[in-house]
């Protein structure tokens, strides 16, 4: 196995708040990490610093041999691009752009566009009648999966899922889950943040935050 | 796919852009209007300054606006300088008279006074004196010999009124003149009697020499005193000289006008700046959440801002193009109102109007600017 | 309660309110400017226009007829009739006495005098007499000086003018080139029945008849012609307002609101009625040349101006009405949450528009004050003078500044009035 996320010692500060609290852990490349834990434990500021979005306060967050805390605004913005595959909660489309254009969007801010791959890449999510749809007329669950196909599209390392079937319903979910559980049987690395613990077995193993702090880490796990 | 993004941004926005756009039109059919205007200005106003009458006398030399020492004894010069003056006409040329100055015994019935007599073109003078007020009205062709025009104290003095004949003599020789009108000028022309040129040399003894030339230019004080150095060239024994009364005044009051010109149309770029940046700044606020979603996708400020940028420049390029073609309509409107003539449009406008359209507007999309700072996270969990 | 919740409004989200409050300041700003230019330009520009010179001419009622030429009267000194030097002071006692620029008296001696200098004897030399600059007393008991600069403003002099009052002559400059007339020389002057010699303190060039004579003190001429105290003719220069259709009426046919109208405006007719009033026996006339020019350039350049004027109102309302735009839909959320507390439209806009009024009269307040610097600034480089503050301005800025406010707050509102208010909650 391959080391492809090394956290170590891991803090994040807002002011007299501290989000992350000396957090370690590592995963290996193909596996699928469920991050749990109440509101305000620093799941999102987990997944935030790892995508390169916030840089930590003290500590080393290593994907792929690069560690974000020393990336400047410039490398950041290129291991966004190359590294990390982003799925959100609010789906976050662009309101004005079609499903395909969505998707394009990020083959645009990567490198140049490519109208096939592209809408391969929604046929893959099970869209292709959908491609012209602007998202205001997307179900949530189409929407969802318009987002991961755009977080697919420009085959990234590390996809990391911030409760992507929060705002979905039973039926929705299960077809966004399913979609991570091919991607996984792909050999996807996948970093999701739930708060549903049925969603949580799915993974390979569980992280659990408190406060800031890791209390506990299921099935094959190493902390140190 | 940059155009196609650029597309689909104008027509999201549409409605806000429409008020940018808004002012941006206003804006720059305001510019053109008035740069076609300021361009075109000065010739009007110097038309208009025109009313001021000569601007150029040619004389004998040493005998300017006279003869010497006084006009009873007039240097003279010949009749066909004014057909030099003539030739080298150019268009800046208004109006040329010829003048010779006669003291007659004016008589009518039991009246008998000395007048100073004017012999001029008659139907020449009006596009030189097109101040002066003529009742009833201007002659129309000098081939009417016979006809005069007299100053109002004249047709006071006298009790002349159109239609009434009056004699005039000088050293032996009289002349026989028809009032065709009577004139007010508010000078010593309201104490003058001006007749025909042939009539007058008839009157004097002195056939085909005149007094002096009196010319109506119409330009700048640089234009009217380079033509005046032509002319002394071409007529190297007479004195050509400049009224300086009217072009130094006149060149003051057309800076003056023009300054004034210039900063309304600078207030005017600053207020449809402030236009674009109220709505940028609106925008700017909407597409916070989108600019850090493509941030969080891996998009480059340069690109993201280049992109917004570029949609605002879509924006000044077409805002300046309607403009400058409202600003064709808004001038031609101005200019029959104000000046009553059309003002022609100027092609060479149009890239000015659009250009400073392009530059106001990015100037007033300096918000877009403070989207480089927005920082990705915050579209996570609408933070 | 109302006005607690506008106070919070405020106190909460200063930074919301600071784009309006810039924007209306600006525009505002930049409206009182125009305005304040506008309204002086007519007046600066008449003043601008007596750089042409005198515009009213004044010669004796009853006289025998002029034998003018060039500008100069050659009639012999004992024909036709003169004007009296002591009544000029009440020139300045007229309703529009503070119009009254400047005024020049002339007295011709023509051909008369023989003159002997250094290269040579002349004869048959045309005097002049006037001031150059002539303390006036005014019946009131002040005096106004007053000559030459203000009438003849083109005249270009070489060395010095005479001192008023003094024996001393200046040269005109087609004369002085003939004969190698210099500054400094002194010239004999003989008469039928009198002689004098005159230092020449200057060269004075005026492109017409005055070139070809020697200008000598008004007092001095009157001395050499035995018409003491009496002078030909006034050139008068004064500041008016173009014509217009009500101006050009005869005074006689007018009613008498008309008259008070005409009688109260500075027509260039009604000054020259009120000359001729308190100077009886004479004539006064425009100089049509001057007065039409000066007319109709005013008349365009107004015309153009307040187009320009017109033009930047509504630049500057468009700006304005653009951020109140902006600020109203930037509170959705706000509009939301109001509303599923219970607030209805009519309170919420209520409350908005309030908001704006008050964010209309402090920025269009602060804008009229800085409005004013700016036209003292334009004033200043266009005209060289500072535009003067126009208080009056203020009412009309702040009611400007208040009706663009609201008209730019309108349509968001109508608009915020159909917010549903759980879609903005959740954030759709």
């Amino acid at each position: 196995m391959t080391r492809l996320v090394e956290v170590e010692n891991l803090t994040k500060q807002f002011g007299n708040v501290r989000a992350l609290d000396g957090v370690t852990f590592q995963v290996e490349v193909g596996e699928w990490i469920a991050i749990m834990g109440p509101s305000g434990s620093g799941k999102t500021t987990l997944i935030n610093i790892l995508g390169g979005l916030e840089a930590p306060t003290s500590g080393r967050a290593v994907v792929d041999g690069t560690d974000v805390a020393h990336l400047d605004e410039k490398g950041l913005t290129r291991f966004r691009a190359e590294k990390i595959g982003f799925v959100f909660q609010q789906f976050h489309l662009v309101s004005y752009l079609s499903a395909l254009e969505n998707v394009m969007l990020a083959q645009y801010f990567h490198s140049t566009t490519d109208e096939k791959e592209a809408r391969e890449a929604l046929r893959r999510v099970g869209l292709d009648d959908r491609l012209e749809h602007l998202p205001s007329r997307l179900s949530g669950g189409e929407q969802q999966r318009v987002a991961v196909a755009r977080s697919l599209i420009n085959q990234p390392k590390l996809l990391l899922a911030d409760e992507p079937t929060g705002n979905l319903d039973e039926a929705n979910e299960e077809i966004v889950i399913n979609l991570f559980r091919e991607l996984h049987a792909e050999g996807h690395t996948i970093l999701m943040v739930t708060h549903d613990s049925s969603i949580g077995r799915l993974a390979d193993r569980r992280i659990e935050l408190a406060h800031g702090r890791l209390v506990k880490v299921n099935a094959a796990a190493w902390i140190s | 796919m940059f155009a196609r993004l650029l597309w689909n941004l104008l027509r999201a926005s549409r409605a806000r852009l429409a008020v940018a756009l808004v002012a941006l039109i206003s804006g720059a059919a305001v510019i053109s209007a008035l740069v076609n205007l300021d361009l075109d200005v000065e010739r009007k106003l110097t038309q208009e300054f025109r009313t001021l009458g000569a601007n150029i006398v040619v004389a004998p030399a040493y005998a300017l606006a006279g003869s010497g020492a006084s006009p009873m004894s007039p240097a003279l010069m010949d009749e066909s300088v004014v057909q030099t003056i003539e030739a080298m006409r150019t268009p800046a040329v208004i109006a040329v008279a010829p003048y010779l100055y006669v003291v007659a015994r004016a008589s009518v019935e039991n009246s008998d006074l000395p007048v100073v007599v004017a012999g001029t073109w008659l139907d020449g003078i009006r596009r030189l004196e097109p101040a002066w007020k003529v009742t009833p009205g201007w002659i129309g062709s000098r081939e009417e010999r016979n006809l005069c025009l007299v100053g109002r104290n004249v047709a006071r003095q006298l009790g002349l009124a159109p239609g009434k004949e009056i004699e005039l003599r000088y050293a032996g020789n009289s002349i026989v003149e028809t009032v065709a009108a009577v004139l007010e000028a508010g000078g010593p022309e309201d104490n003058q009697i001006f007749v025909n040129l042939p009539e007058a040399q008839g009157l004097l003894g002195s056939d085909k020499r005149i007094g002096l030339i009196q010319l109506s230019v119409e330009g700048s004080a640089n234009q009217i005193e380079s033509f005046a150095n032509r002319l002394g060239q071409a007529l190297p024994s007479l004195e050509v000289r400049p009224i300086r009364q009217i072009a130094d005044a006149e060149g003051l009051l057309l800076d003056r006008i023009r300054l004034l010109i210039f900063t309304m149309v600078l207030l005017i770029l600053v207020l449809t700046a402030l236009c674009v940046l109220a709505t940028m700044a609106a925008l700017a606020m909407e597409r916070r959440e989108d600019v850090g979603l493509m941030k969080a996708l891996g998009g480059s400020i340069s690109r993201i801002v280049g992109l917004f940028l570029a949609e605002v420049g879509v924006l000044g390029a077409a805002g300046g193009l309607l403009g400058y073609l409202a600003g064709i309509a808004l001038s031609r409107w101005i200019g029959e109102r104000v000046f009553g003539a059309a003002i022609t449009p100027r092609l060479d406008v149009l890239p000015l109007t659009v250009a400073l359209t392009v530059g106001v507007a990015l100037a007033g999309a300096m918000p877009l600017r403070l989207l480089g700072k927005v920082r990705p996270a915050v579209i996570l969990r609408g933070d | 309660m109302f006005a607690r919740l506008v106070a919070e409004s405020f106190a909460r989200n200063p930074r919301r309110k600071l784009l309006t409050a810039a924007a209306l300041v600006l525009g505002m700003a930049a409206a009182t400017a125009t305005l304040t230019v506008a309204l002086d330009v007519g007046d600066r520009l008449a003043r601008e226009f007596r750089s042409f010179g005198a515009n009213l001419l004044v010669e004796p009622q009853s006289d025998t007829l002029p034998l003018e030429f060039g500008g100069v009267d050659y009639r012999p000194v004992d024909q036709g009739a003169f004007l009296s030097e002591t009544d000029l002071g009440w020139l300045k006692t007229i309703f529009w006495r503070h119009n009254i620029v400047g005024f020049t008296p002339f007295l011709y001696l023509p051909g008369q005098m023989t003159i002997e200098h250094r290269g040579g004897k002349l004869s048959q030399v045309t005097l002049i007499g006037t001031w150059h600059q002539h303390a006036v007393p005014v019946p009131d008991g002040s005096t106004f000086t007053t000559g030459l600069s203000a009438t003849h403003p083109w005249w270009k002099i070489r060395g010095q003018w005479f001192s008023d009052g003094k024996d001393s002559c200046v040269v005109g400059a087609a004369l002085a080139a003939r004969e190698g007339i210099s500054i400094g020389e002194v010239l004999e002057l003989h008469g039928s029945s009198s002689a004098l010699s005159l230092p020449v303190t200057g060269i004075v060039s005026t492109g017409q008849e005055e070139d070809q004579a020697v200008l000598i003190p008004l007092s001095l001429a009157q001395d050499l012609t035995g018409q003491r105290g009496r002078f030909r003719q006034l050139y008068v220069s004064a500041l008016t307002k173009p014509e217009d259709a009500s101006s050009q009426k005869d005074p006689a046919t007018m009613t008498p609101i008309e008259y008070d109208r005409w009688f109260c405006s500075p027509y260039i007719s009604s000054i020259s009625h009120q000359i001729q009033q308190v100077l009886p026996g004479t004539d006064v006339r425009p100089i049509r040349r001057v007065a039409e020019t000066e007319g109709r350039i005013l008349t365009r350049v107004g015309a153009l101006l307040w187009l320009v004027t017109l033009a930047a109102l509504v630049a500057a309302g468009l700006a304005v009405a653009a951020t109140s735009a902006t600020t109203v839909l930037e509170r959705r959320v706000e509009v939301g949450l109001m509303k599923a507390l219970g607030a209805t439209n009519g309170l919420v806009a209520a409350l908005f528009l309030a908001e704006q009024l008050m964010l209309a009269v402090a920025g269009g307040g602060i804008g009229f004050l800085l409005g004013l610097g700016l036209a003292r600034a334009f004033g200043e480089s266009i005209f060289g003078v500072p535009s003067a503050p126009r208080v009056i301005l203020l009412p009309v800025i702040l009611a400007l500044a208040a009706l663009v406010a609201l008209t730019g707050s309108l349509v968001p509102l109508r608009r915020a009035s159909h917010f549903q208010p759980a879609p903005i909650l959740r954030g759709e």
